[in-house]
């Protein structure tokens, strides 16, 4: 088994990184959080939310900032609100505390004043830092790896050389006793079946199947049109790409040759390490699905980009790969791997080796482009309003 | 030499990584193919012949149905590789639902 050193948890998760994060409750308090996180390197977790929110879409945003404080990479946060808004500082305070980390609230109607909540936050950022900077890390095994993938920016690369290679790479995180999160699954229709042939049984095959044909119907009483009418588009055509099965495992790759263990909503904690679907059927920017991994308890992501992408996260490393040889030359100080090495005549398990050894680096603390580049992206991942409540997420113990 | 990458070993086509004329010599880790059509970069390229109404496999699954005869070097897209997913994706979960537990 592989060792990686890592930072060990309160509640046995491991810790590639030993952040510390300073969690706005409310967009009126971000101004707060930011001004500390400036003065003092700390993680800033800012959002255009937490009040005057519906039901599904509040527990959503509890969901996120529960699990930004709480998630495995986080030594200890600082929550810091307004005072009169709709999230409960007190009820995500406890959840965080729950995982056996340090964490300390305040609040800005409560402190006086901006000034002086941010005088306060610094003073306990700065105590947080101190004892995060006296942890040390510790050998580990990999099996503590809990890794999203993800594509994003694709090019004609992205199926055939950058997904391929991550796709072997997470059959090398799960034959090591790890994780793997896919999650995209708007754009599974298409290739369901051979999703849920690639099940663990028969019911995690019935799961995968109903979620896609849940997909399908929502698809239909939204827009009106089937998934198969709009794809592939002009645009992929163009590209390449003749039918839908074929533009649908160009994502479906990434998952490798492993067998599914199930399907989790948004939050649902992972019941054993393999590899899980996550059903977040957020339609935004890539950061939506990253951010997605970081509530799902990843601790780093990997992801695709034939064309580019400098996406981060405020709680978790994210490697970034390209399929495509042009785009790392010219993107390098935005890319982790080159994978292009496949176009280039290199074979797709020697290269998703490669990607493993990068991963195991890159946990072990070598830093990523996007954190030398200060990228610290939490979105918290929306989802189209429905007429019908769909219970889509977890309540992250708020 | 012209390079194309087959993602899968069961494929009968593999993706072209440059612009590829008619007649030119194609390497696919050490297979060799021509050419028997302009083929633009991403598009697909025939490793060998595929029967009218057989399936054309890539990343190691079939993704349509030949339409038309394809021979070796081919130019695999919408001219002769029928959508067949509702086919395929129905006809698995029918079969797939129908089985006993």
């Amino acid at each position: 088994m592989r060792e990686i050193l890592a930072y060990e948890r309160p509640d046995g998760r491991i810790g590639l990184r030993n952040r510390v994060v300073v969690i706005s409750m409310v967009s009126c308090s971000n101004t707060v959080v930011s001004r500390i996180a400036q003065a003092t390197g700390a993680i800033p977790i800012t959002h255009e939310y937490g009040c005057v929110e519906f039901d599904e879409d509040h527990k959503r945003t509890k969901l996120a900032l529960v699990a930004a404080g709480a998630g495995p990479n986080v030594y200890g946060a600082l929550l810091v609100g307004l005072g009169c808004e709709q999230t409960s500082m007190a009820d995500v305070k406890r959840a965080v505390a729950g995982t056996g980390k340090p964490v300390e609230a305040l609040l800005i109607q409560e402190e006086g004043g901006s000034p002086e909540a941010e005088r306060r936050g610094i003073e306990i950022v700065r105590k947080l830092q101190a004892e995060a900077d006296a942890q040390e890390r510790v050998p580990c095994s990999a099996a503590g790896l809990v890794v999203g993938i993800q594509c994003g920016g694709s090019d004609w690369t992205t199926a055939v050389a950058g997904n391929t290679a991550i796709g072997a790479m997470s059959d090398r995180v799960i034959e090591n006793g790890g994780s793997v999160l896919m999650s995209e699954v708007m754009g599974f229709p298409g290739s369901e079946h051979i999703v849920a042939a690639n099940s663990v049984n028969r019911k995690v095959g019935l799961q995968v199947l109903d979620m896609v044909a849940d997909l399908r119907a929502e698809y239909v009483e939204l827009y009106g049109q089937t998934i198969e009418e709009v794809n592939p588009t002009p645009g992929n055509k163009a590209g390449g790409i003749t039918t839908l099965v074929e533009k649908s495992m160009g994502n479906i790759r990434k998952m490798g040759n492993s067998p599914v263990q199930g399907v989790l909503r948004l939050g649902e904690p992972i019941p054993h390490p393999g590899l899980w679907v996550v059903d977040n059927r957020a339609q935004g920017p890539d950061p939506f699905n990253v951010t997605g991994f970081a509530i799902q308890g990843a601790n780093v992501t990997v992801f695709s980009s034939g064309r580019g992408s400098p996406v981060g996260c405020a709680v978790m490393p994210v490697i970034k790969i390209t399929g495509n040889p042009a785009t790392f030359r010219k993107l390098e100080s935005i890319t982790d791997f080159n994978a292009g090495v496949v176009v280039e005549g290199k074979s797709i398990p020697e290269t998703g080796a490669d990607l493993y050894e990068l991963l195991l680096e890159v946990a072990g603390g070598r830093a990523t482009k996007s954190e030398l580049n200060g990228n610290v992206e939490y979105a918290i991942p929306r989802e189209p309003a429905r007429k019908k409540h769909r219970d889509c997420c977890a309540d992250g113990g708020v | 030499m012209k390079k194309a990458i087959r993602v899968d070993k069961a494929d009968n086509v593999a993706v072209v990584a440059q612009d590829t004329k008619k007649g030119d010599a194609v390497d696919c880790f050490g297979f060799e193919a021509v050419a028997g059509a302009d083929i633009p970069l991403g598009h697909k390229i025939a490793l060998g012949p595929v029967e009218k109404g057989a399936l054309v496999f890539k990343f190691g699954v079939p993704i349509g149905r030949a339409s038309a005869p394809i021979r070796t070097g081919d130019h695999v897209h919408v001219h002769n590789l029928e959508d067949i997913t509702e086919e395929l994706c129905n006809g698995y979960e029918k079969k797939f639902r129908e089985m006993g537990a």
